[in-house]
């Protein structure tokens, strides 16, 4: 009872703030209602829809900025992941296609698009296929492979090697740095068409941002060639880069398939193992500097790739081959301490297996048990531990994470865990025979090929950016360092502007003078050229870079009071005159608590409207510091910043969620703040004309 | 009036001192030795004459063309006023010549290696070429639009203007630069995105112009669609407060015709607070858009200025920011000189 009393006190309270007196006693004594002029302020200003809206879009993209970070704990400036660059706005990278979810053989995934195998041997790809500025979909699977019966599929960065029962081995996607060499007429032709696509201008334009790497004349000879003469097209590509060309008998010929053993493809390598320790690999050699160690090796038992290093494990189980590298096999030639150390740790026991993500590797023992060894991030979640007698059944590596069946049936994910790869659901122990790990996605399958549950990165909303950040979580961040930069500068020119009008304009006199002509010399800066020498004399300093945010709010600050100034000191003229400051002199109140107590109260109103629209003017300012690429700089975002990369036709073009998105939120904010205050201003003026 | 204008000029060079010796002082806050610099290409050039020379030999070699070079840039004193009076050219330097601001040196750009007056010759051609015909578009298409959307207030298309040009001005204007390339080149693709002229093309005369015309017909209409939003509203609110002149609605009721109303009598009302903000926009034109030409790639002021900046090429920056304070000056006085003549209401006292 108590409760509801105060509520309804309390409800009495605000209605009596923003909407005056009582209405029901207003009606009851018949006299004319009475409205506070805050409460007509208010009014008028819901009376105006498009104003409302805009008050709340404001209201909402402030809380977006200021508490959208609390929900992305993983989140870092500086982080960048060179698999996913460039990825198209999609949430579909864990949606596996319904003709696989109830037959699934393989999955596999290195970039941005995952591709899966059924049962009955069909191929499916899903996630963003679209591959950046080649403009070739990785998702058109050719009708060669639609047909065939396929028995293993594997993807690279952008490329997807697949092969039939019958031995022939595909592959599409794209095939500039020799990911594959095809004699299919449908992928050539996608390829041409790609090729046209994207027009010379654009690639040069490209290549000059360093966006994209260098398609030479030679390369589309090369393609046209293969046509009518594979041999002359795989020795003239090979010639023409840093490129290990696809073996001839894979091109024209079959592979024995029965004898596979693993099939696997890096960032633009692939490599194939067979049974008897024959490895075929081929691809873009820059992207792994050992790979030409791994060129005719035959005494292999595993292979497996990291983002930089092929490793390979040897027959004798002993040791991990990276070739020329030479850091996992020194013990054999060079016994060093860390080498006596591994081959401690080894014992007696041998190494079965290898799985590498991007900058760790975890091998399986001859006694079921594992071990690590590689680069840790910080983000890594330790591997959950094992019970008593418990065995790790399956293991499979993504970029970063590992995703475990043990012999218990539980499922486990540890490893890198920014991009949710770790978050095992529920309910799952015990039903699962399978585990796939995608590059940052684990699929749970049961014994008929059933997908269970899956795990990971769902896809990005927005897209990443060139470094293969979260565009989401980068506008959410920069948003945060927009706004505060703005509101800060703006709380500094507001109070100079204050404290100088109202001196000037009570005053007058001498002081006037002189404080209008300071004002005037900093109206006369011109502001934007004189902000960027700032901000470039600022950069050379040697000071952190908070202290360099902080000193930009300052300039901003500094350079944006004038008009404010005059604006108040033009009121205080006015209200100076008026009896109630008079009254105040006469009682003897001193001049400067007139000043700020009595008049400075008075023209608050003024001074909120003009606090409202210089704050998108100094977020303006900010922006467009930041997009020159002065003001506040990578990695830190901003929304200038965030825009910076996209003043070229090119990006424009192909990578437009780069910048629709960060332009959207920023103009959306500034429009909807100019028009609350342009209405703020409509609606505090009591002369001004409604109906105007 | 005349009193009046001089107090004002007195004024424009007080703040312009004031300007000139805070710019000096961020100048000299910038490490950055001319007399270092050439001292030591003079050293690195007379390599082989040197070859022989023992180290002490070097050192008192180079420091006396430290010195030399010091002493003819006058900053062989530590005394920042006197730098600063050698600097504009008032005071003379060790040798007794003057070469300031007021002679006419205005500093070397190492980036262009040339003389900082040659190298902003050709970037404020281009910025006075392509922003008259920029204020040009923006007057003739926002002043009608202002008029209608004032005689028609509070229809639709008057609300639909107001909520549109509040859009207008309210994007950013690289913003807006980034949506007309995308629409202009990626989707219709009939303008180029960037560049001055076709590469390799070396027109004259009409052909030339054409070109050119048609490497900045992008940036001319994106100019001129981003200050659209502000001159609109700007005529709009004029125009209304003339409409409510006491003199419209006499003209009105004894039967002028509504077309010599307006534009007779409303319009020639409304021109005054216009006429001032047309004459600081046409002052505009010299000082170029940092924005719009490093987005389209125009070789201009702005662009200049950016380039300058990011080679640490300060004498450029100091004389284009000299400049810019100059211009925005020379446009306050103007604008009050012309307010004066076109509103004889308004009184110019000093």
């Amino acid at each position: 009872m108590k409760k509801k009393n105060f509520f309804g006190r309390l409800n009495g309270w605000v209605r009596r703030v923003f909407f005056g007196g009582s209405r029901d006693l207003a009606n009851s004594i018949d006299v004319e209602e009475v409205v506070s002029p805050v409460g007509q302020i208010v009014r008028n200003f819901l009376e105006r829809r498009l104003a409302v809206g805009a008050l709340i879009v404001v209201i909402l993209m402030f809380l977006l900025v200021f508490f959208g970070p609390l929900f992305m704990p993983n989140y870092y400036d500086s982080y960048t992941e060179v698999t996913q660059k460039n990825v198209a706005p999609t949430m579909s990278m864990m949606k596996v296609p319904s003709g696989l979810k109830n037959d699934i053989k393989m999955i596999d995934s290195y970039g941005s698009f995952s591709v899966g195998l059924s049962n009955s041997g069909d191929v499916y790809v899903w996630g963003a296929t679209q591959l950046g500025t080649t403009g070739i979909d990785i998702g058109e699977i050719p009708d060669a492979v639609k047909e065939d019966t396929i028995a293993y599929v594997a993807a690279g960065i952008d490329h997807i090697i697949a092969i039939s029962e019958s031995g022939k081995v595909y592959g599409w996607g794209s095939n500039k740095h020799g990911q594959y060499i095809t004699t299919d007429k449908e992928v050539l032709e996608q390829l041409e068409e790609a090729e046209e696509s994207v027009s010379e201008e654009d690639q040069a334009i490209l290549e000059e941002a360093g966006a994209s790497s260098s398609v030479e004349g030679e390369d589309t000879e090369a393609l046209e060639e293969t046509t009518e003469e594979t041999e002359v097209a795989a020795t003239s590509a090979s010639a023409g880069e840093n490129i290990i060309a696809m073996p001839d008998e894979l091109v024209n010929g079959t592979i024995d398939v029965a004898n596979i053993k693993k099939l696997v493809c890096g960032y633009q390598c692939t490599a194939i193992l067979m049974n008897d320790g024959k490895l075929y690999i081929w691809g873009n050699a820059n992207a792994y500097q050992n790979i030409s160690s791994f060129v005719d090796k035959d005494d292999l038992t595993d292979i497996d790739f990291t983002l930089n290093y092929v490793v390979g494990l040897t027959d004798a189980g002993t040791s991990i081959y990276t070739g020329k590298r030479g850091l996992y096999d020194q013990y054999r030639t060079n016994i060093n301490e860390a080498a006596k150390s591994s081959k401690k740790f080894l014992g007696k026991r041998k190494i079965v297996s290898i799985y590498a993500t991007n900058n760790h590797l975890c091998g399986m023992l001859s006694d079921g048990s594992l071990f690590f060894t590689g680069n840790f991030p910080n983000d890594s979640v330790a591997m959950p531990a094992l019970h008593d007698g418990e065995t790790v059944v399956q293991l499979e590596a993504g970029t970063y994470h590992y995703t475990a069946l043990t012999s218990e049936g539980r499922v486990l994910s540890w490893g890198g865990s920014t991009l949710h790869q770790t978050d095992v659901p529920n309910g799952l122990d015990g039903k699962v025979t399978k585990v796939f790990a995608g590059a940052f996605q684990s699929y749970a399958v049961n014994d008929s090929g059933k997908l269970l549950d899956k795990w990971g990165l769902k896809g990005y909303l927005f897209g990443t950016d060139g470094n293969g950040a979260d565009i989401f979580q980068r506008i959410i961040a920069g948003g945060k360092m927009t706004m505060t930069i703005g509101a800060v500068a703006v709380i500094i020119s507001t109070i100079i502007g204050i404290v100088v009008g109202c001196l000037s304009g009570y005053f007058g006199g001498t002081v006037d003078i002189i404080l209008m002509r300071v004002a005037e010399i900093f109206a006369a800066i011109p502001f934007l050229p004189f902000a960027l020498i700032l901000s470039a004399i600022m950069a050379q300093m040697d000071i952190s870079e908070n202290k360099k945010i902080f000193i930009l709010m300052c300039i901003l600050g500094v350079l944006t009071w004038t008009g404010l100034a005059r604006m108040v000191r033009g009121q205080v003229l006015v209200a100076r005159e008026n009896e109630y400051v008079t009254a105040a002199k006469a009682m003897g109140v001193k001049e400067g608590r007139i000043a700020f107590r009595h008049i400075l109260p008075n023209i608050v109103s003024i001074i909120f409207v003009t606090l409202t629209l210089d704050f998108a003017t100094c977020m303006l300012t900010e922006s467009s510091l930041s997009y020159l690429g002065f003001g506040v700089t990578y990695p830190r975002p901003t929304w200038g910043n965030m825009l910076s990369g996209s003043n070229n036709s090119t990006i424009i073009k192909n990578y437009w969620w780069q910048w629709v998105f960060t332009s959207i939120f920023l103009a959306v904010t500034c429009i909807c703040i100019n028009i609350v205050g342009d209405t703020l201003r409509d609606v505090m003026d009591p002369k001004s004309d409604r109906d105007k | 009036m005349g009193k009046y204008i001089l107090k004002r000029i007195g004024y424009m060079f007080i703040v312009l001192v004031v300007m000139s010796v805070l710019l000096f002082l961020i100048y000299n806050l910038v490490p950055n030795n001319r007399a270092y610099t050439d001292a030591k290409a003079d050293m690195t050039a007379q390599k082989t004459r040197l070859r022989n020379a023992s180290e002490e030999e070097k050192d008192k070699m180079f420091n006396d063309l430290y010195l030399e070079y010091q002493r003819r840039y006058g900053t062989d004193t530590d005394n920042m006023a006197v730098r600063y009076l050698r600097w504009v050219g008032i005071m003379p330097n060790y040798y007794g010549t003057y070469s300031g601001l007021l002679q006419g040196d205005f500093g070397y750009s190492y980036e262009f290696k040339d003389d900082v007056i040659n190298v902003v010759q050709e970037p404020l051609k281009n910025t006075i070429f392509i922003n008259i015909f920029a204020t040009i578009l923006a007057l003739g298409i926002t002043i009608p639009l202002g008029i209608v959307c004032a005689v028609h207030k509070g229809s639709k298309g008057d609300q639909a203007m107001q909520v549109i040009t509040i859009i207008g001005y309210s994007l950013p204007t690289f913003v807006t630069a980034i949506l007309f390339v995308w629409i202009f080149c990626s989707l219709l693709g009939i303008f180029p995105p960037s560049g001055m002229k076709t590469p390799g093309s070396n027109y004259t005369g009409w052909k030339w112009f054409v070109d050119r015309m048609y490497y900045m017909a992008l940036p001319l209409i994106t100019m001129t669609f981003c200050s659209l939003g502000s001159m609109t509203r700007y005529v709009r609110a004029s125009m209304i407060d003339a409409l409510s002149l006491d003199c419209i609605r006499t003209a009105r009721a004894k039967g002028v015709t509504e077309k010599a109303v307006i534009y007779s009598h409303a319009w020639r009302n409304a021109l005054i607070p216009i006429v001032t903000l047309v004459v600081g926009w046409f002052l505009g034109i010299f000082g170029g858009s940092l924005i719009f030409e490093n987005t389209f790639g125009i070789n201009g002021m702005g662009k200049l200025m950016i380039v300058s900046l990011r080679t640490q090429d300060f004498d450029v920056v100091i004389l284009m920011q000299l400049f810019y304070v100059a211009i925005s000056l020379i446009g306050n006085l103007i604008i009050d000189i012309v307010y004066g003549l076109v509103d004889p209401r308004v009184r110019v006292s000093a």
